[in-house]
């Protein structure tokens, strides 16, 4: 294990993720029909903010400008997910096809080969409609911003983006277990997650609990959002999300190295 | 240790392999998915079956056995891609399914039926990518597509997309990808499957140079061509047991019983008579009066007996023995009517060698 190792890897991971980039820019229409059908539906969310906030002044005292931030932080994690680790969302289907018998062969770990299969196009439009509304939201929000700060933002929103793309690794992995209906169980795991874009704060006893440490996507938004806001009790739990984030990554790559050993391949 | 055991180490050694693979037993419609959900029924196949093989450095194998064998599941255990039920494997000194990625640099795999080629990339990105995944080096690669440039005509390859490729384009292709990083153990699984002739005969000119420079191979194939052309060794496996094991002669010593002798004799003699005095043979008439077919078992008669009864009847003017074909054992394998015992005298030749 030499320091050149993960420099190694990363670039490896570039490589990859460069071939299926060229590949996808093929069908140029394509990229922009998914780039704008991305800024629609997130742009969606927004208006429907817009309205709430036109009614009441704070959702569970969180100003609009404040409930943005946390919203463009679930928008670009999607977005990061989309562009960067789109593979992760094919793999029940690499695994039904028996698709991974040559990932095995090759001196590459199989997970970041499935991973980089793939690019999202739609994740351009995510990020895009994520950094304006975080942009929007940053000039607005009363933040005193030392560097310190700043580099706190970017460690939370960072391992934000990791929590949220462990959870997807796990949940895609769930399909070495089980068959044909672990399709599902992703997407149904992606809107639970949907719910991480407004303050947790809002919900009841039970959801907060869920989304904090069953599946901790409150991680992914608010707790960091609440962390560089100093926003009260909140902003001290969000310092725990490089902690969190870890955890995930941990737990993810366990999840999926175990169920590679159960990997079956297909008859033909 | 004494000197009689230190001779060569094998290279590729499975002991007592087997996987057993388990499918959910589930009736037709809804209502046997709502009672699997219940009660959990499975059917297991043991598609490799207490495999043993040892193969030395070198050596070229054909493993050859009916669809449904388990050769494609041999070749994923010995290559690492799936972790067996029980038994072991070891190849150059590595245990394949636990330490993949040193594995992945010391074997080359192909399965004819799957490319690895990235789809919607030309030929060229997808070596690329690999040639970075194995840190080739530049010169090392040149030398490497001039190589297959050379024997497989890979060149004119090079900018298609792999989706474009027909299929023994694809086939040429991915050998290259899957000999790109001069690997020492090679697993090709039916790399000539439908392949025209010229093709073919291109690939396996590349199998033999490969094989003389000392890689170990291991080739599934339904073409015995190919087994003829490229192996000396064959291994056969039916319902995922090794059932012959050994030299390609020692095949026909062991399976091929049947002899198929053609006799003409001097006067015209009925076939019934010849048929009565060997019930156990079967007699055609041949082509002119006087002339016959004998087909006989081997271990049941001898050709003396045979040729001793004929002479009885008639002087024998013109005879001649069919050499039994490799060719026909193996598509007797192939169609399943292989008889599994092998006769007795013929144990020794193979199995277990
Ligand atoms: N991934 C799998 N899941 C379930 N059964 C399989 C799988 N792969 C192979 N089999 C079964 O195992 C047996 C051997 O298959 P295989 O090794 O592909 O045979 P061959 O390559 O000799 O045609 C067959 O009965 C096949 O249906
Ligand atoms: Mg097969």
């Amino acid at each position: 294990m030499t320091t050149t190792r993960p420099i190694a890897t990363a670039r490896m991971y570039r490589r990859c993720l460069g071939a299926h980039l060229r590949a996808a820019l093929e069908y140029e229409a394509d990229f922009w029909i998914l780039v704008v059908a991305s800024i629609m539906m997130q742009a969606t969310g927004v208006i429907f903010l817009g309205a709430v906030f036109a009614r009441i002044p704070t959702l569970a005292g969180w100003t609009l400008a404040e409930v943005v931030l946390i919203y463009s932080l679930v928008v670009i994690a999607e977005g990061v997910g989309s562009l960067c680790f789109e593979g992760t969302w094919y793999l029940p289907w690499m695994v039904n096809q028996g698709d991974l018998d040559y990932t095995l062969v090759r001196p590459y770990p199989v997970v970041l080969q499935t991973m980089s299969g793939a690019v999202g196009l739609n994740g351009v439009g995510n990020l895009l409609t994520g950094g304006l509304l975080m942009a929007w939201s940053l000039s607005r929000v009363d933040v005193d911003w030392s560097p310190l700060r700043i580099a706190l933002a970017v460690a939370l929103f960072l391992s934000a983006v990791l929590i949220k793309l462990s959870v997807t690794l796990a949940s895609t992995s769930a399909c070495f277990w089980v068959f044909g209906a672990s399709f599902m169980l992703p997407t149904a795991l992606h809107q639970v997650g949907e719910l991480a874009k407004y303050p947790v704060s809002v919900y009841s006893a039970g959801i907060r609990v869920a989304l904090t440490v069953v599946i901790p996507f409150a991680f992914v938004s608010f707790y960091p959002a609440a962390a560089v806001l100093g926003h009260g009790q909140d902003s001290w739990v969000g310092l725990l999300t490089p902690l969190v984030a870890g955890y995930c990554v941990v737990v993810a790559g366990a999840v999926f190295r175990r169920g590679l050993r159960r990997y079956e391949s297909s008859g033909n | 240790m004494p000197a009689a055991t230190m001779a060569v180490m094998p290279v590729i050694e499975a002991r007592e392999l087997t996987k057993v693979f388990r499918r959910p037993d589930k009736s037709e419609g809804l209502r046997g998915s709502l009672r699997h959900l219940v009660t959990r029924r499975y059917t297991t196949t043991s598609a490799v079956d207490h495999v043993s093989l040892s193969i030395e450095p070198g050596e070229a194998v054909a493993y050859v056995g009916p669809n449904g064998a388990g050769k494609s599941t041999t070749v994923k255990l010995l290559s690492g891609i799936l972790v067996p039920t029980s038994g072991e494997v070891v190849v150059g000194g590595i245990v394949p399914h636990r330490d993949r990625i040193a594995n992945a640099r010391q074997v080359g795999v192909l399965f004819g039926q799957r490319t690895q080629l990235w789809w919607d990339l030309p030929v060229r990105e997808s070596l690329a990518l690999l040639r970075d995944m194995y840190g080739i080096g530049p010169a090392d690669y040149r030398a490497q597509l001039a190589r297959f440039d050379e024997v497989l005509e890979l060149g004119e390859l090079l900018p298609v997309t792999a989706r474009k490729l027909s299929l023994g384009q694809r086939m040429r292709a991915d050998l290259a990808a899957a000999l790109l990083h001069r690997p020492g153990i090679v697993y090709l699984d039916e790399p000539t499957i439908g392949l025209d002739i010229a093709v073919k005969d291109r690939v396996r000119d590349f199998l033999r140079r490969l094989v003389a420079d000392g890689t170990t191979l291991i080739l599934t194939t339904h073409d015995l061509g190919d087994i003829e052309d490229v192996c000396r060794r064959i291994a056969i496996i039916d319902g995922g047991r090794i059932i012959y094991d050994g030299g390609l002669d020692g095949v026909k010593d062991t399976f091929a019983r049947e002899r198929c002798m053609h006799v003409r004799l001097t006067t015209d003699v009925d076939p019934q008579s010849v048929a009565a005095l060997l019930p156990d043979a079967e007699v055609t008439p041949g082509g002119s009066p006087g002339e016959f077919t004998i087909r006989f078992d081997r271990f049941v008669l001898t050709a003396g007996q045979v040729i001793a009864t004929a002479s009885s009847l008639a002087e024998i003017d013109d005879l001649l023995i069919d050499e039994p074909a490799i060719e026909d054992v193996v598509r007797k394998v192939y169609s399943g009517e292989l008889e599994l015992e092998p006769a007795e005298d013929g144990v020794g030749a193979g199995v277990g060698a």
